[in-house]
């Protein structure tokens, strides 16, 4: 239950954050207006979200999603907008004088370019995201290892608290190496940025 | 005609007031002329060269491409910037395929940069990332996918500066081979005199801020001509006699009013030079 959630969640925060950092890192005026709105909403742990998203969807799955997405897209969008600004303007300089522009110039030039840095904010989103179900799963009761985590603690049972936190551990660990590693292992070999 | 330039002029906003980097530009190009532009650094020859690409707006004056005016950057005018500019999320072939991606199918463009590539002597390295080459292969990658635009006007914004003197000797011969061959209309910014002698047919001489044309040298030596020939020297000689002046220009204004350069007739025994200056 809990791996169907992030599964979607991430996946809707991935899209949002991405696109709505490449928009910002690109024009000027949404990053004066939403920029540090952004910033602002990013400090505010995603937990806090959970009050709201159950007034406005009531007690259901689409508030879970809504905390995991309120989580982890901010920060993928952040690191999107900074990799943008950190774009090296020669290859820019570059793209363009071989004629590449518009729409172009975004799939080809400036995504790639700045997928170093989207990559860290996919892997710290991935992270967040997993915090926030976590949290999300705690606080109200659905199926799902927050929920065994509460069971735990009112029946009283150590072991299965102590189990469930290093499942939980372990499965965010499982992810961030198996994905995340091997994306960032890969990308660091095509850049040549370390062994 | 393939290139005109009519007194173009640019200024930049500073802190100070306006900067006058180009004053009144005018060259004319023909088509399948090689055209080198030296002068001291900062004297705006970059700047040129940017504008011709449609990178920056000039502030004043017009540019003609084949009686067209040049407004934006374009796939006929391709620069190859110093630092080779080479994506490093492409391997050397896609990098070399990247500005034909929307004009032509994937296999009929791969045989055009496989075959640049061989022109560029780096067929062996065509799957190898940007990092593993060494500085002089990048280059040769940067004059490949250029070419592989075949672009009317290349533009070289001193693309062999970060070069040892070897590999630079030896991309001298094969940007000379490629535009004997090609026979492709090339602007090269150097502040390398030699390298402005060796390679080009007309080799103008700019001003200190603000860049003006001090002088235009016309280079009739034979082809392939080696940097140590003695008609590069010869030249070489004239052509540094012309910007010492403007160094010492520069250098004043950007280090210190005092500043001047010494003699070099100090320097020799005055015996062996009479009426040399005559």
């Amino acid at each position: 239950m809990s791996i169907q959630r992030i599964f979607i969640g991430y996946s809707i925060s991935l899209i949002f954050g991405i696109t709505l950092g490449l928009l910002i890192g690109r024009f000027k005026i949404l990053d004066e207006t939403v920029g540090s709105l952004i910033t602002g909403l990013q400090v505010l742990p995603s937990i806090c979200w959970l009050p709201l998203a159950i007034l406005w969807f009531g007690l259901n799955e689409q508030a879970i999603q809504f905390v995991i997405i309120m989580g982890a897209f901010l920060s993928i969008a952040i690191a999107t907008d900074s990799g943008i600004r950190n774009i090296s303007p020669i290859y820019l300089r570059a793209a363009k004088t071989m004629g590449v522009r518009g729409m172009d110039l975004y799939v080809r030039v400036i995504f790639p370019a700045a997928l170093p840095s989207i990559a860290t904010g996919m892997k710290l989103g991935w992270s967040f995201a997993w915090r926030s179900l976590m949290a999300g799963e705690l606080l109200f009761v659905s199926v799902g290892l927050g929920q065994l985590l509460q069971t735990g603690r009112e029946l009283n049972d150590m072991a299965q608290v102590v189990a469930v936190m290093f499942l939980i551990a372990a499965v965010g660990l499982v992810f961030d190496r198996l994905i995340f590693a091997q994306f960032e292992k890969r990308l660091r070999r095509q850049w040549g940025t370390a062994n | 005609m393939i290139l005109s330039i009519e007194s173009v002029s640019k200024e930049f906003d500073a802190q100070a007031g306006k900067i006058k980097v180009l004053d009144e530009i005018s060259i004319q190009i023909k088509a399948g002329e090689f055209v080198c532009l030296v002068g001291p650094s900062g004297c705006g020859k970059t700047t040129l060269l940017n504008i011709i690409a449609g990178l920056e707006r000039s502030t004043g004056g017009q540019l003609h491409q084949n009686g067209k005016e040049i407004t934006e950057p374009g796939s006929d005018r391709v620069v190859i910037f110093q630092e080779a500019a080479l994506f490093p999320w492409l391997n050397v072939i896609q990098n070399v395929e990247f500005g034909l991606i929307n004009r032509m199918e994937a296999k009929k463009r791969r045989k055009i940069a496989r075959a640049l590539l061989h022109l560029v002597h780096l067929g062996r390295f065509e799957k190898a990332y940007i990092h593993q080459l060494s500085g002089g292969m990048k280059s040769r990658v940067a004059i490949a996918r250029a070419l592989a635009l075949n672009p009317s006007i290349l533009l070289m914004d001193e693309p062999f500066a970060a070069l040892d003197a070897q590999t630079r000797d030896i991309l001298h011969e094969e940007i000379q081979a490629i535009w004997a061959q090609s026979k492709q209309t090339i602007i090269f910014v150097t502040h390398n005199v030699r390298e402005a002698v060796r390679l080009g047919n007309r080799v103008f001489v700019f001003t200190a801020r603000p860049g003006k044309i001090k002088k235009e040298f016309r280079i009739d030596l034979p082809r392939p001509r080696d940097i140590n020939s003695e008609g590069v020297v010869m030249y070489a000689k004239l052509i540094q006699q012309e910007l010492r002046e403007e160094i010492e220009k520069f250098l004043k204004e950007e280090v210190d009013r005092e500043w001047s350069l010494k003699k070099t007739d100090l320097l020799r025994p005055a015996g062996t030079d009479l009426g040399s200056g005559i």
